[in-house]
């Protein structure tokens, strides 16, 4: 091949590479530019003026602790010059927040050498206790989602980030004034996103807005609102309630604002001693639900009855000042007057300390009702406040829906959401997404929504969405602080933030989102850069709280809203169910359905993992002739329930059936957000749909629903397959007055304990204990933990724990090294109808004589003179019998490969020819590249930025369990022998706040944890085992655990009908049966009622 | 031999007048069954016990063979499996950490402990009749515990790190956990099988010599001849083989305890309700001679029809043999009662809970008796029931003693029972302990069965080539109990006899 010459170049020529030696275009300017990128800016005027400008940028972050947020573009390995405040191998941490429909939950990210890697709560935030729900947690992994949207798109054609945007700005061109241009957006509780929509409003003042929520939680709000006359929203003061009463309000766990909720809840449960006033719940529900669970007296009634329930307690709290139709409403509910009368006693008796929940499923008359007896009561302003809130002006999803039908949308902008997935059935979405003639959507995953090729006519633009860790925002909580949402990492797929889509469509001079937030922040905080700053670090801007509003109660409203309320409809029975859809507890509507963190965790209430069930009563299941589960039960771990056919109107949907203790009869509880038909490699088969059979006439309640059995069987998974205690006491309960008669009660519900005489073998801990400096121990007050299951997310996170997929579970190989053990009591004929709920979380108690380590033959789970029980992974070869002679059962064992091979592959032998991932046999690919495992490439890549660099990943064959976070403590004790430096201060205290939080424990919105030095008699634990209601989970074994329970305490009423069928808790009388005596002494009689 | 002085003992001495010794021969109904019957005499036995280890191979033989070479291969197959992918492909479960493979560990040890009671014990009890079985039971045990070995060497995580086990000095400077009781297994099995391959080696010396003797090819002479170690006959080997044969007897017997003694403290050092028992030691001891017996038995009841050999393993034999089954069964049974009584007497509700709603209440009389759900273990707990406590009461009667088929039957059942044994004291105990909510269930998965049934192939591969290239029954010792043997006996010396 003959080189081409430049004129007048002689003589022999070296070239430098393939691409001078082609002497392309490129290759010349990159030679004349010499530094690829950025430097020859310089040259140019007008971008030598925005280098300055990002200069000057890039300081005023350099003096914030932000500046790990934004990192050079390049990605260069090793510091060139390393970053101020950077210390190799040292986490940061930054403030942000999650946005949560009308709220936010404010939060802490720990960011690993740039990645992020843990999300824990902001516990400065004002509106927050330094917890995080499950899901808020959860997010970091949907951050590495190997499967979210990562391309730009036009009908299903990538096309390049420039091209894509360009295309935004071109169609803003054509919309005119808007006429036909129609945005759906999801809720947002963002001050600049209400700025960008006015600003695409003035630019297109006839474009319509429309908001969709699935699971819309903003009902409390809405009844308010009218209520008040004002934009305003319910705040719950649950900590200054004396009695609370939920109507069908889960509020621990699926309403707003949750964590909140269970954090001051928690604070009116706790009890230090027996002199503490102690707050009483009561829940009147259709589901079982967390706080069904949780509470003190629960009335079970199908969905029909709740307001006929509420109507009556209304009309018994608001006597003579009820409205004669109130009365004929109540009048169904009669039947439930034994209830109703001593809880609305007990309400009125606490007065303005009582506190009526209405839940977000409830229609608006029974909300004004809700909202009508706090007034009676003399809650507001005590244990409910209302806060001012922006209103709410955007249309909903039925008109949208109902303006494309008619072809009077030509341009459809969708930001976030799934609505093809998860609009109301009646709609028909689908078709009505493809009458609009482009669609822009911006979107987190491909899914649903996205263009698929059966859409014939329209224009679709797919932009991918930043995920909310790569974004800046801001958002408000529940109280209205206004806090930031500071990006950690540069989007990773170039993706999009809607308010960056917004601002382009507005035409807004700039569109970045750093920009429009800095903004906003101008017009809310002022202008001053230190305030600025001041506001990223703690993560709110103080003083940005709305005040409790003084709203004027409009009690004349009622009764016209009353009177337009349908009597109801006849008693549901086996041909005519009732339904219930609900948010579900990890995978809300179906946006984090490819989290596998949430789809692993078991449901708090069910147990159940990777799927949603059918969720009918025990009754109803008999009489409609499904097969009892427990049938089942007690053969096998796994187990093959029904398929079930539910047919509402002409929709159908399948699911398997779980027979759901405390549910009421004749209704079957359809959890949302599975089913999905599009979505990644973890949600794919996940349940069914059952918004498949909802329509915009019953989003929550619907009734006349039959039940068919189909005769096929589905596997479900759960983590618990034994619901009884068995009258062992794990958890040990007594009612308030057994806890002040008797305070040491939960002491005494044991076997009797061996004498101790002389060991034979001394602890060696023994004598290690007067050297050490700590001694680390645990307490968990049963009283305030609700079963949220926030801590086991938070423990997956920290521990770097895999996911173990749906047929591991099945056969109960997940990993989780702490969970939440759910025990049903029940008594009566029917055990199983109304049970009482007892929670328990279940991690390695680090025994001080523990019985997993003298049986190891390797010494590789071993004690320090900390009194931690400490296990030396590489150590461990594998023998399983430390977990088989551990009587808490809390070690895990690695059966495969976890980390390293696909979860749906797991059996394939690596050996197997035929395993080809990659286009290699399997052993030669891992000869070459032992890290990877068989995971395919892009999944690893993303999989393992997720870990934490601080906690090793566990390899197959290896037993693993509770550390009390290890890492964590090593941490806590390098920072005080640093700080001390000659001194010889190197012992941890909480007096000064440097005993470190326990995963767990950093997580845990209700404080049931404690973690510290028990060898300190003045730390919070050590102060925790000292009280009466402090016990050990099988003592009478000797094993000596650094981790106790604060016994559960039941606050009942003793003039509730069924208090005055049994007076002890459920679970008490099989004690006494099994143990053959007393724990409590008895007064009088023990219960009359057979177990 | 040499020829005998013809005087009467004492009548060479001067002056003595006395009348001579006359020894009468004792009634018919107190003679003892000869053990090796029709007076066959001592070149027959050379001739027969050599003939199986010489000549071409029957055809059942080579049937035989290749099925268990495949079973064998596919024991090696499930391994690599297994080793390749995880322990996950077993049935195992949290909270049931060991199934299968433990089960059959230790069943495959109690197996192994008949050949060297027969060998060890008996000898030094001086019961004749082990003669004819002792070699075939001993290489029985080898094998054994060879299959036994393979489970807690798979049944690791991380196989490739099962030297850690081994009080190896190392750069790691660690040492195993001596307080383990797996430790102590890693000791007692090894010491045991050296022990007993020791044994059966030194017992097949004096037999090799034969084989090498009666070679017709060079290479045979050469391959017995190197194993034999130059055994000549001589009157000095003798004495020496003897002494060493006692002290290895010596040696082995307290190890006949001790192994599964140490084997029961797997489970009887921890705490679970079911493992926790003091009674493990003795009980398991029995329980394995119960089903080593019974191997024996299995094997030995069809061998001796198929290979010829009633004239050697005579009836009384399987007799004796089924008498040591009944009485070692009979302390199974007596062991599984005391267990019971033991649960309830000390008013344990775990233990109680474990025997009665895991194990004994079956769906059909005890359960619906007791009003309590069905225990979900009820068939194993029924089975090892059966097979360990009601099976061997048969062996009372002699007709069923004596009828081949039936023994075989029974001894099938035995070991089926001793199997259950484990699994139910393995797997039940496991599977509901003290917490609740982790109870679980365990099943076997495919890669369990295939491996527990590979291990068969294993062992029969083993003993069918044992079979065709070693003396099945120790040669010399039978002949020393013939009656040709003893010069005191009618048809002693050398009166008559074969040319040996």
């Amino acid at each position: 091949m003959k080189t081409p010459l430049t004129p007048g170049q002689i003589g022999p020529k070296y070239w430098r590479s393939l691409d001078e030696l082609a002497g392309t275009a490129e290759f010349q300017q990159w030679v004349a530019r010499e530094f690829p990128s950025g430097a020859s800016e310089l040259l140019d005027p007008v971008s030598r003026r925005k280098f300055v400008k990002l200069m000057s940028a890039s300081f005023l972050l350099a003096g914030l602790g932000a500046t790990g947020c934004r990192r050079p573009v390049e990605k260069i390995h090793p510091f060139a010059r390393m970053p101020e405040d950077y210390v190799h191998g040292q986490a940061q941490y930054f403030a942000t927040a999650m946005p949560a429909r009308r709220g936010a939950i404010p939060l802490v990210v720990k960011s690993s050498d740039g990645r992020p890697t843990k999300i824990e709560g902001n516990s400065d935030h004002p509106d927050s206790n330094g917890s995080a729900d499950a899901a808020a947690q959860a997010a970091v992994l949907s951050l590495y989602d190997p499967d979210r949207a990562t391309r730009y798109a036009r009908n299903g054609e990538i096309c390049t980030r420039a091209a894509a945007l360009d295309g935004l700005t071109a169609l803003a061109a054509t919309l005119g004034s808007g006429e036909g241009a129609a945005f759906l957006l999801e809720q947002s509780s963002s001050p600049s996103r209400a700025r960008m929509q006015q600003a695409v409003g003035a630019r297109f003042p006839k474009a319509r807005w429309h908001v969709y929520e699935p699971v819309d939680l903003d009902m409390p709000r809405t009844a308010a609102t009218m209520a008040y006359g004002k934009p305003v929203a319910p705040y719950y003061n649950l900590d200054k309630a004396q009695t609370i009463l939920a109507l069908d309000c889960d509020f621990i766990g699926s309403e707003q604002n949750a964590t909140v909720n269970i954090a001051r809840f928690a604070q009116g449960r706790g009890l230090a001693s027996k002199e503490d006033a102690m707050s009483r719940l009561y829940a009147v529900e259709s589901l079982y639900t967390l706080t069904g669970m949780n509470a003190d007296h629960r009335l079970r009634v199908a969905p029909g009855m709740i307001v006929p329930v509420v109507a009556r307690l209304a009309l018994n709290i608001m006597g003579d000042k009820a409205d004669g139709k109130l009365a004929a409403l109540s009048r169904p509910a009669e039947a439930h007057d034994e209830w109703i009368l001593p809880c609305v006693k007990d309400l009125k008796a606490t007065g303005g300390k009582s506190l009526v929940m209405g839940g977000y499923r409830l229609p608006l008359p029974a909300h004004l009702l809700v909202l009508a007896m706090n007034e009676a009561l003399g809650a507001k302003d005590q244990t409910i406040e209302f806060h001012a809130v922006p209103e709410a002006v955007e249309e909903d999803i039925s008109a949208l829906a109902k303006d494309l039908h008619a072809g009077k949308v030509q341009t459809l902008v969708i930001l976030g959401g799934n609505p093809a997935y998860n609009a109301p059935a009646d709609l028909g979405w689908a078709s009505a997404q493809a009458k609009a003639k482009t669609v822009v959507r911006l979107g987190y995953h491909e899914d649903e929504t996205s263009w698929n090729p059966s859409l014939q006519g329209v224009t679709q633009w797919d932009l991918p969405a930043a995920h909310f860790l790569e974004s800046w925002g801001d958002a408000r909580t529940a109280n209205g602080t206004l806090s930031p949402i500071q990006p950690l990492i540069e989007p990773m797929f170039d993706g999009l933030t809607e308010l960056e889509v917004l601002a382009i469509l507005a035409g807004a001079e700039k569109t970045k989102p750093y920009d429009i937030t800095r903004e906003t922040f101008r017009a809310i905080g002022g202008p001053s850069e230190n305030d600025w700053r001041k506001y990223l670090h703690d993560g709110y801007l103080a003083g940005s709280a709305s005040e409790p509003a003084s709203a004027q109660y409009k009690a004349e409203l009622l009764p016209p809203i009353l009177a337009l309320v349908k009597e109801p409809a006849s008693a549901p029975g086996p041909e005519k169910l009732e339904v219930v859809f609900h948010r579900d507890s990890k995978m809300d509507d179906g946006r984090h359905n490819n989290n596998g963190w949430l789809q692993e965790l078991p449901d708090p209430v069910t147990k159940l993992t990777w799927d949603n069930a059918i969720l009918v009563s025990p009754k109803t299941a008999r009489e409609m002739g499904l097969a009892p589960r427990e049938q089942k039960q007690d053969q096998t771990q796994r187990f093959y329930d029904q398929v079930v056919e539910i047919q509402l109107g002409p929709r159908t949907v399948r699911g398997a059936i779980w027979v759901q203790p405390g549910m009421a009869d004749y209704t079957v509880g359809l959890a949302l957000g599975y089913g999905r038909e599009r979505t990644g490699r973890i949600g794919r088969n996940a349940g069914y749909n059952a918004g498949k059979i909802r329509t915009s006439e019953g989003m929550n309640y619907a009734s006349g629903a039959t039940l068919k059995k189909t005769g096929e069987t589905f596997q479900l998974s759960t983590t618990q397959s034994h619901w009884n205690m068995e009258g062992r006491a794990p958890v040990r309960e007594g009612n308030l007055e057994d806890f002040r008669k008797q305070p040491d009660f939960a002491g005494k519900m044991t076997l009797e304990r061996p004498p101790v005489v002389a060991p034979l073998y001394p602890n060696p801990l023994d004598r290690m204990k007067t050297k050490a400096l700590h001694q680390w121990g645990m307490a968990i007050d049963l009283n305030k933990c609700v079963g949220c299951s926030a801590c086991m997310v938070a423990c997956q996170s920290e521990n770097n724990i895999p996911i173990v997929g749906k047929e591991m579970v099945g056969k109960s190989r997940e990993m989780h090294w702490i969970r939440i053990d759910r025990y049903y009591a029940g008594i009566g004929p029917e055990p199983e109808a109304e049970p009482q709920a007892a929670l328990q979380p279940m991690l390695c108690q680090h025994c001080e004589a523990a019985p997993c380590e003298n049986v190891c033959p390797v010494n590789a789970t071993s004690h320090d003179d900390e009194g931690l029980n400490v296990m030396t992974y590489n150590r461990c070869v594998g023998t399983r019998y430390c977990s088989n002679n551990c009587p808490y059962k809390v070690r895990r064992f690695n059966f495969f490969d976890y980390n390293r091979r696909p979860l749906d592959n797991l059996y394939q032998s690596p050996l197997d020819p035929r395993d080809r991932s990659g286009g290699k046999w399997e052993l030669l690919r891992w000869w070459e590249n032992p890290d990877r495992g068989n995971r395919p490439e892009d999944e690893w890549q993303m999989a393992r930025l997720v870990h934490n660099p601080d906690v090793s990943v566990r390899m197959r064959g290896v037993m693993e369990k509770c550390t009390f976070c290890l890492q964590r403590i090593e941490q806590a004790k390098i920072a005080q022998k640093v700080k001390a430096r000659a001194s010889n201060h190197i012992r941890l205290s909480e007096k000064e706040g440097t005993i470190p939080k326990t995963a767990c424990q950093q997580a845990c919105p209700a404080q049931a944890i404690a973690f510290g030095d028990v060898s300190d008699p003045e730390s919070t634990v050590s102060k925790w085992k000292a009280q009466p209601r402090n016990y050990t989970a099988l003592d009478f074994l000797n094993t000596k655990p650094r981790l106790t329970y604060l016994a559960k305490i039941r606050n009942p009423n003793p003039e509730m009908p069924d208090y005055k069928r049994h007076q002890e808790p459920y679970s008490y009388d099989q004690f006494k049966e099994t143990i053959g005596r007393a724990a409590i002494e008895e007064a009088e009689p023990a219960g009359k009622g057979a177990r | 031999m040499a020829e005998a002085d013809p005087r009467p003992i004492g009548t060479s001495l001067p002056g003595f007048q006395a009348a001579p010794l006359v020894v009468h021969a004792p009634p018919v109904e107190l003679e003892r069954e000869p053990l090796v019957a029709h007076g066959r005499g001592i070149g027959w036995l050379s001739d027969t016990i050599a003939g199986v280890a010489e000549g071409k191979p029957a055809a059942w033989w080579k049937i035989c063979f290749g099925i268990s070479f495949t079973m064998m291969l596919v024991c090696f197959g499930c391994v690599l499996y297994l080793m390749s992918t995880g322990v996950g492909v077993w049935g195992l479960n949290h909270p049931i950490m060991w199934g299968y493979a433990i089960v059959n560990f230790v069943w495959w040890i109690g197996i192994g402990h008949a050949g060297t009671l027969i060998s060890a014990i008996l000898f030094l009890l001086r019961q004749k009749w082990r003669t004819s079985i002792n070699r075939a039971a001993e290489a029985m045990t080898i094998f054994a515990v060879m299959c036994a070995g393979v489970f807690p060497l798979i049944h690791i995580g991380r196989i490739w790190l099962g030297w850690w086990l081994f009080p190896i000095p190392n750069s790691n400077g660690i040492w195993p956990q001596f307080r383990s009781p797996l430790m102590w297994d890693v000791f007692a099995v090894s010491t045991y099988f050296t022990v007993s391959v020791l044994f059966w080696y030194m017992g097949l010396i004096p037999d090799l010599a034969v084989m090498r003797d009666r070679a017709r090819t060079r290479i045979r002479k050469i391959g017995y001849g190197l194993f034999a170690l130059g055994w000549t006959g001589s009157n000095r080997h003798w004495s020496n083989y003897e002494k060493a044969y006692l002290i290895l007897a010596g040696l082995s017997t307290p190890l006949v305890l001790s192994v599964h003694s140490i084997v029961s403290l797997d489970f009887s050092v921890s705490q679970l309700p079911g493992w926790h028992t003091t009674i493990f030691p003795p009980y398991f001891v029995a329980g394995a001679v119960y089903s080593g017996f019974g191997m024996v038995l299995t094997l030995l009841v069809p061998l001796r029809r198929m290979l010829k050999l009633e004239d050697i393993i005579t009836v009384r034999h399987v007799e004796l043999m089924c008498k040591v089954t009944l009485l070692t069964g009979s302390i199974v049974g007596y062991a599984y009662a005391m267990e019971f009584f033991i649960a309830w007497y000390s008013g344990n509700p775990y233990e109680k809970y474990l025997f009665i709603h895991n194990r004994a209440a079956d769906p059909y009389i005890i359960g619906p008796l007791m009003g309590i759900k069905a225990a979900p273990y009820w068939w194993a707990y029924w089975t090892m029931i059966i097979c360990n406590v009601v099976v061997p009461q048969l062996f009372w009667f002699k007709k069923v003693r004596t009828c081949m088929i039936v023994v075989f039957v029974l001894s099938i059942l035995v070991n089926i029972g001793m199997w259950f044994e484990r699994f139910v004291i393995v797997v039940t105990s496991l599977s509901r302990e003290f917490i609740p909510s982790n109870w679980g269930y365990y099943s076997p998965s495919p890669v369990d069965i295939l491996q527990f049934l590979g291990t068969f192939g294993l062992f029969f591969t083993f003993f069918l080539l044992f079979l065709r290239y070693v003396p099945l029954i120790a040669i010399a010792e039978v002949k020393g109990v013939t009656p040709q043997a003893d010069p005191h006996h009618p048809l002693g010396g050398a009166k008559t006899g074969g040319h040996h």
